[in-house]
């Protein structure tokens, strides 16, 4: 195990600078000079050439790479070009809020869509089944904005049930109110894949020789889907939302910008509309770390759930 | 493949793991283990939940309040976020109305006057102004302080002519990077120098001595320019150049932008980047009452005399909070305004159709609500320019549109006559925006309402134009160049759903006239590069008055400010001598004849197609009281109130 985790750590070195070079070459090619916007709209050369050496970028590309690595390295990315805040500071503020909203979500859709899965599979091929089919098919085809601005308009502003949009100070209030109906619309797009996505694991297992081994041990069908099924299903389960972890750090943009919420989604839009580039940085390379550090914490529990499976 | 590689599966089908009885309990002690953070976050309370809410320090306590006295709160949204509160650092509209709430400058404008007209602020009178306009003298009323906070150590501190003579030197400061150090380039005498020799050092020396900057006593600022400049009042009424504190942005450094501490109606209370900002009035604000008269302009006369009454004698600021929200998106606005929970909104351009009708006024629904509809044109102009110079950029290749032979002037003529100006109020602007013929728009001083520009929607004169000057039709229907070369110019925009608007009408109104367009796409970064280095041919551009007068517009043509603000890279030793001459002149009669003769000259080489300036429609429920959109003071909240009955009504009345 220990050889394993060795190996995999230092697989992941690779793989962050690959990360980060590739967003590097990203942002040198096609970002711009953010000299030009930061300057503002009566600028001499003169003053944009002090911006950029202000800034850095008149730097030969491996030098500003280097200060790039060494960012990293030690977690401080300095201040946004945009905003002079401390981009350590933007992303400690931002992720509260985009977590609040996120990980009631993602625990709220993952229930609902395995129990419709589970209940689809038992059910396949008949009427209920194929309902929840067509719908999420029609679910999946829709896109999140038409979601997001039908039910604003319809349940916050026609039918009052939700605030229209804002955000609070505390976090029973964000939670208990803002949060709802945003939750609620987050929910309802994610559950379309995810019910068809689970419901394929079950009928995976509901096919298995154990599956008929059980019904013919006179096991209800019940007990077979809750107890046997779901047990065997749930690792491509956990997967699928361990994989989804990751994309909490950037936020679900629309949904932030949509319903004021103050979180990393939106700040990650604006730094890209600024050319902010120590955000878009510090936010890349903490969505790679998470994107490692998940992966690797999959397989351990890969090898807990199953002990068939071996780490080498 | 990674995950296949490193975990290694038995082979053959998976078989059952009825054995397994702790995977269950450990896939659900997992989930708890997610939910951790989260639910110590729920216990820590708000303190801990790393909202990023910021108090204002030391601030000092709210107004007492009568018995069920209601807390008038003002709640409105920007539709973009804030990037500081540090006025020699941003750029951006919205960080400047806070700026302009917080921080006050010597003078203002009077509030209903239009054209805009100045008035003293934090100066006891209007400057008096010596040598033609070379030297300025302002004196400073007694008695103002600046709001409490940490750095003045908790004694009360009093405002300074050195507080406007350090805001100045921050503005030249190489370490700000400040957008709008233009105000103050070239114009105060020592201190470029003072700004070079900091850009060769690295370091700004705040207390070196500026020729042009004395303070021969603690409420005296006295300016001496390098040129008279008789507008320079302007500068010092414009929002960015109030009296800033030493101290305060000594105890903040780099984050001083989130602690503004000024002198004005307003300070910061609580502060949520990029979501929340709420201003609380100031209790230690100067007595003042609001007291100012009807304007004289005929069409806002009875809105005035109404705001007059309701107003005059009232307290300022009369409301005691300004709660702004950040929402970037118009259908969020719009449904918070209309549900009531917003009090007054200011660009709602996308769904104007929703709210008003085609002439331009309220429909019944919202009028019969009491909602009111305050409509006005920007002083902005939008124009599509053309790069004047022979190429693109130094050395570049060759520019089919620059130069000023009769060819290439007839080429950019052409081009600006074929514009289809109607389809671009009607479909691009929804009939939010008026055509516009002169550089400088309504409301600016020099603005002439009856200039007819030369450059109109004219498709067949277009043609003429091109057939006269040698620009002959190809086989393919497209024109060539005189010389036979294939002729295609350049349109450049940004990957935006508007722009894209904008290149169809491109390519609609030169198809008219067989002129073949190509649609260079970039970011905004990289087109303001190309633009200042002049390599762009052609691209919408806009500009907005920093100050009302002229000159913020007529200067965007001037030679030397080419690279800087003149986009089509326009040099007329002609057009420059007028401009010159015209920067000698106060507002008047005789600058304003120099102005149309600029305008015509610049029609004449068509460096630009002026095409519209857009309406600002601002929306007020019904409880705002006093509300008047000012053309260039857009934070005019000190000077409102909140009908407290009427506002009864309101979801979250305290």
């Amino acid at each position: 195990m220990q050889t394993y985790l060795l190996r995999r750590l230092l697989q992941s070195v690779p793989t962050l600078l690959g990360a980060i070079l590739f967003v590097f070459l990203l942002f040198n090619w096609v970002g711009g000079d953010p000299a030009y916007v930061l300057a503002g709209k009566f600028s001499s050369p003169e003053q944009v050439e002090a911006i950029r050496r202000q800034l850095g970028v008149d730097q030969p590309l491996y030098v500003q790479l280097w200060i790039f690595v060494r960012q990293m390295l030690t977690g401080d990315f300095g201040l946004s070009w945009a905003t002079n805040e401390p981009v350590a500071n933007i992303l400690a503020t931002r992720l509260g809020p985009s977590l609040t909203v996120l990980l009631p979500m993602l625990v709220i859709s993952t229930v609902i869509a395995l129990a419709a899965a589970m209940l689809a599979a038992r059910l396949r091929g008949s009427l209920t089944d194929r309902m929840v089919m067509v719908s999420c098919t029609a679910g999946q085809s829709i896109s999140i904005l038409v979601y997001i601005i039908v039910l604003q308009y319809l349940l916050g502003y026609r039918l009052e049930w939700f605030p229209v949009q804002g955000w609070g100070n505390s976090l029973g209030q964000n939670l208990l109110v803002y949060s709802l109906l945003p939750v609620l619309v987050g929910v309802l797009v994610s559950l379309a894949p995810d019910i068809r996505l689970y419901r394929s694991f079950f009928l995976e297992e509901v096919r298995q020789d154990y599956v008929r081994t059980a019904r013919a041990k006179g096991l209800g069908e019940a007990r077979i889907m809750v107890v046997h099924v779901l047990r065997n299903a749930g690792i491509p389960v956990i997967t699928h939302v361990l994989i989804q972890l990751p994309a909490l750090l950037t936020g679900a943009f629309l949904i932030e910008r949509f319903f004021s919420i103050p979180g990393i989604g939106r700040e990650v839009i604006l730094a890209v509309e600024r050319s902010d580039f120590p955000v878009i940085k510090a936010v890349t390379v903490y969505i790679a770390m998470a994107t490692i550090a998940v992966n690797i914490i999959t397989d351990l529990v890969y090898r807990a759930l199953d002990p068939r499976v071996r780490l080498e | 493949m990674r995950r296949k590689q490193a975990i290694m599966a038995p082979e053959g089908n998976r078989a059952p793991m009825h054995r397994s009885k702790s995977w269950f309990s450990q896939v659900l002690s997992l989930i708890p283990a997610m939910l951790v953070p989260w639910l110590a976050m729920i216990m820590m309370g708000p303190g801990m939940t790393g909202l990023g809410v910021q108090q204002a320090h030391a601030a000092a306590p709210e107004k007492a309040r009568m018995p069920g006295e209601v807390r008038k709160v003002l709640r409105i949204t920007f539709q973009a976020a804030e990037t500081g509160f540090d006025p020699a650092r941003i750029s951006d509209y919205y960080s400047g109305m806070v700026i302009e709430a917080i921080f006050e400058p010597l003078l203002t404008y009077d509030y209903l006057a239009r054209p805009a007209r100045l008035v003293p602020n934090t100066a006891e009178s209007m400057p008096e102004v010596g040598e033609g306009g070379r030297t300025w003298t302002f004196r400073l009323r007694r008695g103002i302080h600046f709001t409490p906070d940490p750095a003045f150590k908790g004694r009360p501190r009093e405002l300074q002519a050195r507080d406007y003579a350090y805001a100045i030197r921050r503005f030249m400061d190489p370490a700000n990077r400040s957008p709008y150090a233009f105000l103050f380039e070239g114009r105060i005498a020592g201190l470029d120098e003072l700004a070079a020799q900091a850009a060769k050092s690295g370091r700004f020396d705040y207390d070196a001595p500026v020729a042009g900057l004395e303070t021969p006593d603690s409420h005296t600022l006295r300016i001496r320019l390098r040129e008279p400049d008789l507008g320079f009042a302007y500068i010092m009424a414009h929002s960015l150049t109030g009296g800033i504190a030493r101290e305060v942005v000594e105890a903040y450094g780099a984050e001083v932008g989130a602690h503004p501490v000024g002198t004005g109606a307003f300070m910061l209370g609580q502060y949520t980047r990029s979501s929340r900002i709420v201003l609380t009035a100031n209790p230690g604000y100067r007595s003042e009452r609001w007291n100012f008269s009807a304007g004289t302009d005929p069409q806002a006369l009875a809105l005035d005399e109404k705001i007059v009454s309701v107003m005059r004698g009232r307290k300022v600021p009369a409301i005691d909070a300004v709660e702004i929200s950040i929402m970037e998106e118009t259908q969020s606005r719009w449904l918070a305004f209309v549900s009531g929970d917003t009090d007054l909104e200011y660009q709602l351009w996308e769904v104007a159709p929703r709210f008003m009708n085609g002439d331009g006024t309220l429909k019944a629904e919202f009028a019969q609500r009491g909602i009111r509809l305050h409509r006005s044109v920007d002083p902005e102009i939008v124009y599509l320019h053309f790069n004047t110079g022979s190429t693109l950029g130094e050395g570049g290749a060759a520019n089919p549109l620059g130069g000023f032979t009769p060819a290439r002037i007839a080429l950019r003529r052409a081009i600006a006559l074929a514009w289809r100006i109607d389809d671009q109020i009607a479909i691009i602007r929804k009939g939010q925006a008026v055509k516009a013929s002169y550089p400088i728009p309504p409301g600016v001083a020099g603005h002439i309402p009856d200039y007819r520009g030369i450059l109109r929607h004219d498709p067949r004169t277009a043609n003429a134009l091109l057939d006269r000057h040698g620009y002959a039709r190809g086989r393919d229907g497209y024109r060539r160049q005189p010389d036979g070369s294939p002729l295609v110019v350049r349109f450049s925009s940004m990957p935006s759903e508007r722009d894209r608007q904008f290149d169809e009408l491109m390519k609609r109104s030169l198809d008219a006239i067989g002129i073949r367009v190509d649609i260079h796409k970039d970011h905004f970064a990289e087109l303001i590069k190309q633009q200042k280095q002049c390599r762009l041919m052609m691209r919408m551009s806009s500009w907005i008055a920093d100050y009302p007068d002229g000159d913020n517009f007529m200067q965007l043509l001037y030679g030397p400010n080419t690279g800087q603000s003149n986009s089509a890279c326009y040099r007329s030793p002609e057009y420059d001598a007028l401009y010159e001459r015209s920067r000698r002149l106060p507002d008047g009669s005789e600058r304003d004849r120099l102005y149309r003769d600029m305008t015509r000259l610049m029609e004449v080489h068509t460096a630009w197609r002026i095409t519209d300036s857009r309406y600002r429609n601002v929306l007020t429920q019904p409880h705002v009281v006093g509300y008047k959109t000012h053309p260039v003071m857009p934070a005019v909240w000190k000077y409102l109130d909140i009908d407290a009955a009427a506002a009864s009504n309101r979801r979250d009345v305290r």
